[in-house]
């Protein structure tokens, strides 16, 4: 009897699990639209936040009077493993939105996008230097149409009350003393001259960037200097402890808006928030963004950085206008679009960075200018076929130096035998 | 058979009639089978599509290679070769064992202590027993983060008041690699405690009030009547509470995933999100149903063990 019940128990719940996961997809599987007129059904993370997508699709609408865009929204944190299933189930979504490199790899090994080299001809590469990031032999399976690289946003107020010099190419070391200057206050009032986000690419893509090292290879004791200067950094306690930031689950935006941190390094996606929400009155810091710090003084800025962009999905019925909508979103006018919200395109141009930064609420000081404009941009984490399981095993030991659970010659000699056994099986 | 229609036959008469009632009797035999299939067919074809299917594909899947895109490929027990090699697959399993040992008695001790607790006729008691049970229907990231905060290692709550009454070497919980899983399991028993709680308070008040009696003019004192009394009337339902337990220690995985992630390092990874993990994260759906597989017979072999104990105690 009560085994029965038991068994009654599982199946209903299963059931109520199977249901529930069936209807996430369902809503996304209506068909395309009225006759003569095309929907293409692009999927996207967060419509509501992420306003570059509204004022993507109604600039190409605009242009475009014949096509309909229907947005198939996904939660951000979701939008990974939900894309996986949905293409893995012949889903027919026509526009998958290419989140990272690192995702791009994933679909384009398995040959889950089509490939647009058509499109890239048609585009003024030369002018969207991120294209080359997606080239996989001969074939393209996406485009970009927003390039994000990481900059210093820095607190204007809090460098000028310090009386510290405003932060003109850095060093690391530059960067880790004015950060001494500018913490003050203790426990609950404590403002940390820099906040170092909890990610591993904080300390190992700059690394990788800055010293252009290739994560494919199991060696990885380049990272040495970069986490000695975090983990000093942490044990002065001029950025917040890492076990802090991650019990605690501290939004970066946070800790820069609410003026927490006088530094924070960031991708350039942080500048749209800013604006939104200087605008909307829930933040009045005085900002400015330089370039990231460098391993020495007059060198060239190299940062590190990733595109966003298109991909059309194999299983989509309207592969024509898809490719209408990836040219418009590459290019010139797809770029103006989404620089008048705040993001960066990946198109460049002197009449797109005058545009950018002439929105309201974006700093025009000449250290702002420099930074937009960085040298040489490498990928922010690993990419290529093995990217996810070689991202995983650099993130586990990331965790384990920044607790001091681990020494950083031990977790860098980790990272590569795991990485030579469990990935490359060597 | 045959000796039965041999005895029958001399009775020529009652033949005829005895056969068609047998054949309405069968008739409304099976009448009330079908009905009773079409009570549990919707239900049965929920478990069918969303459990059974996918169950048998994983075992299938187990001995390919497959990438959920790509048509799969015949790895034969490739995939458990490569298992048994490898070191997320050790870590996790370990891992897995540890909070098992760790989250079933403990949970199972509580649940039966608050039981006792509050199985007595006091004003309010409903109150007390609602506010157990509250943590089991409460929303499991919010457990999960608000729990982190209180075991932040410089300015939670819990290692505060931990320097408080003089303890300077306060543990670093999820922040440290041997504290991690001990924050989880101590979570977990926390959010579970109630849910137990309230099958131990429905086997508490089935015992007979008579037993107690009875143990009472035998002279018994309390500690006697718990031990010689309380326990073994509970048995079925502690039985039910251990199978119950032990299957969802060992495909923890929600509140793992919160709270940690498996971290940090692999500290807490078990074997639900080494499946996840490889799975749909690295897109290698043949390994990782091979380490669902794994994780099935582990837990059948759990389970069939104890079903075995109970058996031969009922005896």
């Amino acid at each position: 009897m009560k085994r029965s019940l038991i068994a009654a128990g599982a199946a209903a719940a299963a059931l109520a699990l199977g249901l529930a996961g069936c209807a996430g997809t369902g809503s996304s599987s209506s068909g395309s639209g009225t006759a003569g007129a095309t929907t293409l059904r692009v999927a996207v993370w967060n419509l509501q936040q992420t306003p570059e997508f509204g004022a993507l699709f109604s600039a190409f609408e605009k242009a475009n009077p014949s096509i309909t865009i229907q947005p198939v929204d996904i939660l951000a944190a979701n939008y990974e493993d939900k894309i996986t299933t949905m293409l893995a189930g012949g889903d027919t979504t026509d526009i998958i939105t290419v989140k990272n490199l690192t995702d791009y790899a994933g679909y384009a090994q398995k040959k889950q996008l089509v490939d647009v080299a058509d499109v890239v001809k048609s585009l003024p590469t030369a002018d969207i230097p991120a294209t080359e990031s997606y080239k996989t032999g001969s074939a393209y399976y996406a485009v970009p149409y927003r390039q994000d690289f990481s900059v210093l946003y820095y607190n204007k107020k809090m460098f000028a009350d310090a009386g510290v010099a405003d932060p003109e190419n850095l060093t690391w070391d530059e960067f880790a003393a004015d950060a001494a200057k500018l913490t003050t206050g203790d426990g609950a009032d404590k403002v940390y001259g820099a906040y170092l986000h909890t990610w591993n690419s904080m300390v190992q893509g700059y690394a990788a960037a800055q010293q252009d090292k290739s994560y494919d290879k199991p060696d990885y004791s380049w990272m040495a200097d970069q986490y000695k200067l975090t983990l000093g950094m942490q044990k002065a306690g001029t950025i917040m402890d890492w076990a802090t930031a991650n019990s605690q689950q501290v939004q970066y935006k946070d800790m820069f808006e609410k003026g927490k941190a006088a530094m924070v390094p960031m991708g350039t996606w942080l500048i749209a928030p800013l604006l939104a929400d200087t605008k909307a009155g829930t933040t009045d810091v005085d900002w400015g963004i330089a370039p990231i710090p460098q391993l020495k003084s007059g060198t060239k800025i190299t940062t590190m950085g990733g595109p966003t962009g298109f991909g059309i999905n194999k299983n989509s019925k309207n592969t024509a206008a898809a490719e209408k909508f990836l040219t418009f979103a590459a290019g010139p006018e797809g770029a103006k679009a989404v620089a008048a919200v705040g993001i960066v395109p990946a198109y460049h141009s002197d009449e797109i960075t005058k545009q950018y930064f002439g929105l309201d609420g974006m700093p025009s000081d000449a250290l702002s200018k420099t930074a937009f404009d960085p040298d040489v941009i490498r990928p922010d984490g690993p990419t290529g076929t093995n990217a996810a399981a070689i991202g995983t095993i650099l993130n586990q030991e990331h965790q384990l130096i920044m607790t001091g659970s681990s020494s950083v010659a031990d977790a860098t000699a980790e990272m590569a035998s795991r990485v030579k056994s469990d990935v490359l099986h060597q | 058979m045959t000796t039965i229609t041999q005895r029958r036959a001399p009775a020529g008469e009652e033949t005829p009639r005895r056969d068609r009632r047998d054949r309405r009797d069968r008739r409304g035999l099976r009448r009330s089978t079908l009905i009773g299939w079409s009570f549990i067919l919707p239900n049965f074809l929920g478990f069918a599509l969303f459990t059974l299917v996918p169950v048998i594909a994983a075992f299938v899947l187990a001995f390919m290679n497959w990438d959920s895109y790509n048509p799969p490929t015949w790895a034969g027990i490739d995939n458990f070769v490569r298992l048994f090699r490898d070191d997320d697959f050790r870590v996790a399993l370990t891992n897995t064992v540890l909070y098992a040992i760790g989250h079933v008695p403990l949970t199972l001790a509580l649940s039966l202590g608050l039981a006792l607790l509050l199985n007595q006729k006091l004003r309010g008691i409903a109150f007390f027993r609602v506010a157990i049970f509250f943590p089991y229907i409460t929303s499991l990231v919010a457990i999960a983060i608000v729990w982190n905060m209180l075991f932040d290692p410089t300015s939670g709550p819990i290692n505060q008041f931990l320097h408080a009454i003089g303890i300077a070497n306060a543990p670093g919980w999820t922040a440290s690699t041997a504290w991690a899983l001990p924050a989880v399991i101590i979570t977990s028993v926390w959010r579970d405690m109630g849910y137990y709680m309230v099958l131990f308070l429905a086997g508490l008040q089935a015992i007979p009030r008579e037993y107690y009696e009875a143990a009472q003019m035998d002279g018994a004192g309390r500690w006697r009547s718990f031990w010689n009394v309380t326990l073994p009337s509970l048995r079925p339902t502690t039985f039910l509470v251990l199978v119950l337990l032990s299957v969802s220690s060992f495909k923890v995985f929600d509140l793992v995933f919160v709270m940690t992630q498996g971290g940090p390092g692999r500290a807490t990874l078990v074997l639900s999100q080494l499946i996840y993990q490889d799975g749909i994260l690295n897109g290698e759906f043949g390994y990782s149903s091979a380490i669902s597989l794994v994780l099935f017979v582990i837990v059948l072999v759990v389970t069939v063990f104890q079903f075995r104990i109970q058996q031969r105690r009922e005896r």
